[in-house]
């Protein structure tokens, strides 16, 4: 007994069928691919969620706005003491500079702003706090001792708004993930019932290779091929329609993205989609298959 | 060749289908099996390839008990066995030739040897000049002739026939049976299932009579003829 010959039987056999029946095949492929549409958007979803998490992780400010007649040494005094405390750089911002942000972050709107003869915003002093220093409620008793000071009119960090946001990250991936589990268990049983069909179809070819001494392993295996081609074919269409998808977003709701503060970009890490979508295509294709054809196999 | 001893077969709530049968068909033998609708050809012919199991008893093919073999040997064991099907079994999907070759697939022969072992194997029976086409555009004695050339290609020890004619009309009928005939002096031990009661008369085989599961008659040549006459 040959085993290149069986293999290139095994090869043969499951491309002839799906160029013989390719109806029954596109209907594999496409159930198939509809999965791994649903996963790859899924892990999209989940990969911005963790960017905003992580853009809005690094930009955590702590803003310390500083009184009018605030005395110069008490101010160095001060930054002295948060660069210390944090580790982080501290930038002084004169009202000028503040005005000039907020003018630019309102756009159209900000212009009104630019005829004001007075301006009435404070000096203020920025630091950049590194993650090492947001921990343990660190920068909540900072802020407490800073505002605290004379010369402090009010101390401002988005830590809050960021455990919140991670807060809501993680509560949002636990229902992705119960969503998906409960998408992906019917998507089983409906690519395993397509495969089905498309091997009733065939059962009579099996009950023959059955009967002429062909071993289970031996009727399995071009069914197996079929499946991993299946599967690979719709991991790549599947692919191919997610990252389509993802650069309609950017191209026309690149505001949108921009708004996540995301670069105007759909953040996702392409190669290990790719292989995960192609991983799951072929498994999925494989194990569709191994169930489809077992119950043909008594004869 | 064929050796059975005190094989019972029965079905969950319905009566025996074959009770205490025993029989000895030696190698190279060409046994008709008969007896009416309903009296268990079938099913013995089908414990005789593996698809049913006996409920009791032993059955020695080739010297080896098939009744207690592992589900994973069925299909080694099958291999020394032929069998041509009433209805064919042909697919329809595959060629001539590609039917025939569905045997030696099976057994991992390279592609070239399966094409020219096929092709010989279709010259004996007659029909290598229809080799390349579907079964569907064949007649039924032509058809009935891939199917034999399908379960001979092997060369097996046993070929086992149900109801090979059934379907024919005479002419074809003898054309199927010399081809089994011719077989059988080739050192093939040939079973065949009918109830063609003229058929056992003109060749007078070894008969086997079947009847509601029992053995009622084994009968050699004249006798066979004789004993089928007075049925008929």
């Amino acid at each position: 007994m040959s085993t290149r010959a069986k293999s290139v039987y095994f090869v043969r056999t499951a491309l002839g069928s799906m160029v013989r029946s390719p109806f029954v095949h596109v209907i594999a492929i496409a159930s198939l691919a509809l999965a791994l549409v649903g996963y790859g958007l899924a892990r999209l979803a989940s990969g911005q969620l963790d960017a905003l998490v992580a853009s809005l992780g690094g930009q955590v400010e702590f803003t310390v706005y500083l009184a009018p007649d605030a005395p110069e040494d008490k101010v160095k005094e001060l930054e002295a003491a948060l660069t210390q405390r944090t580790g982080g750089a501290v930038h002084r911002v004169s009202p000028a500079q503040a005005l000039g942000r907020l003018v630019e972050e309102l756009g159209d709107q900000g212009k009104a702003l630019e005829g004001m003869n007075d301006n009435p915003l404070p000096w203020s002093l920025e630091v950049a706090v590194p993650a090492a220093a947001r921990e343990g409620g660190q920068l909540e008793a900072l802020a407490e001792k800073v505002r605290g000071l004379s010369f402090v009119t009010g101390v401002d960090y988005g830590q809050e708004a960021l455990a919140r946001l991670a807060m809501i990250s993680r509560a949002l991936k636990l229902a992705g993930l119960v969503a998906f589990a409960l998408v992906f268990l019917t998507t089983v049983i409906i690519v395993s019932a397509t495969l089905q069909l498309a091997i009733f179809s065939r059962r009579e070819e099996i009950e023959i290779q059955k009967l002429v001494g062909g071993t289970d392993r031996f009727v399995r295996m071009p069914f197996l091929i079929e499946g991993a081609v299946q599967g690979a074919v719709a991991a790549l269409v599947s692919f191919g329609l997610v990252f389509a998808l993802a650069r309609y977003v950017e191209s026309s709701h690149g505001d949108a993205v921009a708004f996540l503060r995301l670069g105007g970009q759909v953040a996702a890490d392409w190669p290990r989609l790719g292989a995960e979508q192609l991983g799951l295509g072929v498994g999925l294709g494989l194990l569709g298959s191994f169930v489809a054809v077992r119950r043909f196999l008594k004869v | 060749m064929i050796q059975m001893f005190h094989v019972t077969k029965s079905y969950p709530g319905d009566p025996p289908v074959l009770t205490d049968l025993n029989l000895d068909i030696d190698k190279a033998e060409f046994v008709f099996l008969t007896g009416p609708s309903g009296a268990g050809k079938s099913t013995l012919l089908k414990l005789m390839f593996l698809a049913e199991r006996p409920t009791r008893g032993q059955i020695l093919i080739a010297g080896r008990n098939i009744a207690r073999v592992r589900e994973s040997s069925v299909p080694y064991l099958r291999r020394n066995i032929g069998v041509v099907f009433q209805d064919f079994k042909l697919l329809p999907t595959r060629t001539v030739a590609e039917n025939v070759g569905f045997t030696l697939d099976v057994l991992g022969v390279p592609r070239d040897d399966v094409r020219d072992k096929s092709l010989k194997m279709l010259r004996r029976v007659g029909l290598e000049h229809k080799a390349d086409v579907s079964p569907l555009k064949l007649s039924g004695g032509e058809q009935q002739r891939v199917s034999l050339a399908r379960a001979l290609v092997n060369d097996p020890a046993i070929l086992l026939a149900d109801e090979p004619t059934g379907n024919l009309d005479p002419a074809l009928t003898v054309e199927i049976m010399n081809l089994l005939c011719d077989v059988n002096a080739r050192g093939t031990t040939v079973v065949v299932a009918t109830h063609d009661a003229s058929l056992i008369a003109r060749y007078q085989k070894r008969t086997l009579r079947l009847e509601k599961g029992s053995l009622v008659a084994d009968e050699k040549g004249a006798k066979a003829a004789r004993l089928m006459a007075l049925e008929a």
